[in-house]
């Protein structure tokens, strides 16, 4: 699987699909000298060259410059009800699982919480909430007495400083995951790239 | 200064075309030629008509070797030598006791047509410059010229680069007619 191809719309708000013969044209007239190409063959040729440039650029973007970096860390002896409370604190749906060295050995996510609350595969919020609702109580009563080691799941993908974006978006498709931690040479923990920091760094502005 | 520094160039050369291409044109201008060559002798030989000119083989680099290019499609290989012969015979009629500029005129002229009428091939340069200094034989046709050799032969080639250019998968020929 490739980086998506870019000759598909999907892609990009307007691409190079976009150009018409008359824009080629027009284009030709500005440059007042004789062009010896037609304009279909400049037209294909630019299909081209934009694909080579987008492959080029996106390869450029690094996970170095789009990650944050003060990554919120918890360790495997950490209770799971303050791994919880650190993770409503700060607003994050994930969070790293580090060693005394900042090495990284798990992540834990929502989904691994909702893992340990229900007895089903791959639960959703919503299916959890009908199994409360339907039965007489639900109270995750195991899963007070555990720590983050228990339920993170590992070994955790992660990615190096110099991994391009592109090749981010690609993890975060195929594996179906929202995060992944950046590690440095030595393994350690320097920060984390999300579903979110790649759409704030490919569309400034929006927020 | 700024003049000489646009002698400095701004890009590179475009990349060199691939084996296949090669032997398509190779084999495009080896019968485009022949058929032109043998026409013009034994068919022709001993009658005053000529059926080939030196332009012809600058048509050839173009209609077999350069297949996309503009300068290369029906309309200009074909217009490109009809107008050039015109204004050729034409410089020669008018200018032709002071041949440096009949030729002279006669090239200039040609171009400038064949810019106006979106039939720029360069062959027909030569086209109309041997209409000046092509000897008694091309004078001696007048008109004639413009019809046989000029229009009849680029027909000719064109009639084999139809057929040659879009035999192989990756090739067509025409780019447009009009």
């Amino acid at each position: 699987m490739g980086d998506g191809d870019p000759m598909n719309k999907d892609t990009c708000a307007f691409g190079p699909m976009d150009i018409s013969d008359d824009d080629v044209i027009d284009a030709m007239r500005q440059m007042k000298a004789y062009l010896d190409i037609t304009p279909g063959d400049f037209k294909e040729i630019y299909r081209y060259a934009y694909g080579h440039a987008l492959r080029r650029i996106t390869k450029a973007v690094k996970a170095g410059d789009v990650m944050t970096r003060d990554v919120v860390a918890v360790t495997e002896d950490t209770p799971l009800k303050d791994v919880a409370r650190t993770m409503a604190a700060h607003s994050i749906s994930g969070v790293p699982v580090v060693d005394e060295r900042n090495h990284v050995l798990g992540i834990i996510s929502e989904r691994d919480f909702l893992a340990g609350l229900s007895a089903k595969e791959t639960p959703s919020f919503m299916a959890l909430l009908a199994d409360c609702l339907e039965s007489a109580g639900c109270v995750a009563i195991t899963m007070r007495k555990q720590k983050a080691g228990d339920i993170m799941t590992t070994p955790a993908v992660t990615v190096e400083t110099t991994t391009p974006v592109s090749q981010i978006a690609r993890i975060f498709t195929e594996k179906k995951i929202n995060r992944v931690p950046v590690v440095d040479g030595n393994g350690k923990l320097v920060g984390m790239v999300s579903r979110g920091d790649i759409v704030h760094h490919s569309f400034p502005g929006v927020d | 200064m700024d003049f000489l520094n646009k002698m400095k160039g701004t890009t590179k050369s475009p990349p060199a075309v691939g084996l296949i291409e090669i032997l398509w044109s190779w084999v495009g201008a080896f019968l485009g030629i022949a058929a032109v060559a043998i026409i013009n002798d034994p068919v022709l030989k001993g009658t005053d008509l000529i059926m080939i000119i030196g332009s012809f083989g600058a048509s050839a680099v173009l209609i077999y070797g350069a297949i996309r290019s503009p300068l290369a499609q029906p309309r200009n290989l074909v217009g490109g030598h009809v107008l050039s012969a015109i204004i050729g015979v034409s410089c020669f009629k008018i200018f032709g006791d002071q041949l440096w500029l009949a030729a002279a005129v006669a090239v200039a002229t040609a171009i400038a047509l064949m810019h106006a009428t979106k039939t720029l091939h360069p062959p027909g340069g030569a086209t109309a410059l041997i209409a000046v200094i092509g000897g008694d034989q091309i004078h001696d046709l007048g008109y004639l010229y413009v019809l046989v050799p000029a229009g009849a032969g680029a027909i000719i080639m064109l009639i084999i680069a139809l057929i040659i250019n879009n035999i192989s998968k990756n090739r067509r020929y025409p780019e447009f007619w009009i």
